[in-house]
């Protein structure tokens, strides 16, 4: 096992590669949901705006 | 059923493929091919798998970028020229991992992160147009101008694909200076050529889960006003607190 983790010497080479493409590949889905919930956030706020404006104009 | 709807079907399955895919690959690529291949290249050749695929899924995604752009131009659909844009952002990241993965293995096998060898230098030219074509859209205001410009930029730039992929090895060492070897699918042993394709068949998977969430996420955006999106169950949930 320890052998396979050695990869003959290149472990630091092939195992760097391999962290950047997980590390991008993760941070890539993880900001689009971030993203996605900021949106929804704003989306929601201003919805909840214009409500409680339809709201105060009919008590008027 | 509208694309936002059947997008968000359709992501969690592209993310299932995407991890089973890519995991197969590997799993080949890490412990069904030697230690070694014929032209010297030891352990570290298994960077490729990585390599290979970001490599390929950067020039690919330029061309699918290029389409949706010139749908978008041709018959002036809204829907395209999001994708467009979705694509670019994951094409930037592909060609980033490529161009990274490329440096570490240059290191180990020619001695240097980098080169100004044909292949290398084109592909960073690739990435300046794909970083050019977020800037251009990001930096006009109204989005029917953004899309239409930066949709002809990504057309222009289009030249630069067929360019890297032709800028191979030169064959005489003498004449020309260029260490990025020569795509050579054909001489490859099976099952790293298998593992190659099994893995960029899972970037591709990948791109297909990242590119409709962000597609779903312009959608929503520039349409933040309409009545579909304020109807959303997304929206509607929650929506009192």
């Amino acid at each position: 096992m320890s052998d396979f983790f050695h990869m003959g010497g290149y472990a630091a080479y092939i195992w760097s590669v391999m962290g950047v493409a997980l590390f991008f590949m993760l941070l890539e889905p993880f900001l689009l949901v971030l993203k996605r919930r900021s949106i929804l956030q704003e989306i929601k706020r201003n919805k909840r705006l214009e409500e409680r404006r339809a709201r105060d104009k009919g008590k008027t | 059923m509208n694309f936002y709807s059947l997008a968000g079907k359709m992501i969690p399955f592209f993310w299932i493929a995407a991890v089973v895919f890519t995991a197969i690959g590997l799993y080949i690529g890490f412990f069904k091919t030697p230690d070694a291949i014929d032209n010297g290249m030891k352990q570290y050749y298994r960077i490729i798998f990585v390599h290979v695929a970001a490599s390929w899924m950067a020039m690919w995604l330029y061309g699918v970028m290029v389409f949706w752009a010139l749908i978008g131009v041709i018959f002036n659909t809204r829907i395209s020229y999001m994708l467009a844009s979705a694509t670019s952002i994951t094409g930037t990241l592909m060609t980033i991992i490529a161009l990274i993965s490329g440096a570490i293995w240059g290191k180990t096998s020619w001695g240097t992160w980098w080169d100004w060898d044909p292949k290398l230098t084109t592909f960073l030219i690739l990435l300046f147009v794909y970083i050019g074509y977020i800037a251009l859209q990001s930096a006009i205001e109204d989005t029917r101008r953004s899309d239409k410009a930066s949709a002809l930029l990504a057309l222009v730039g289009l030249a630069i694909v067929p360019v890297i992929y032709y800028a191979v090895n030169c064959p005489d060492p003498n004449q020309c200076a260029s260490l990025h070897q020569e795509s050579s699918l054909k001489r490859i042993e099976p099952n790293i050529l298998t593992a190659m394709l099994v893995t960029t068949l899972g970037f591709w998977m990948y791109s297909f889960a990242t590119i409709l969430m962000r597609t779903k996420n312009i959608i929503l955006q520039r349409e933040r006003k309409t009545n579909w999106v304020a109807n959303l169950p997304e929206v509607i949930a929650g929506g009192k607190k």
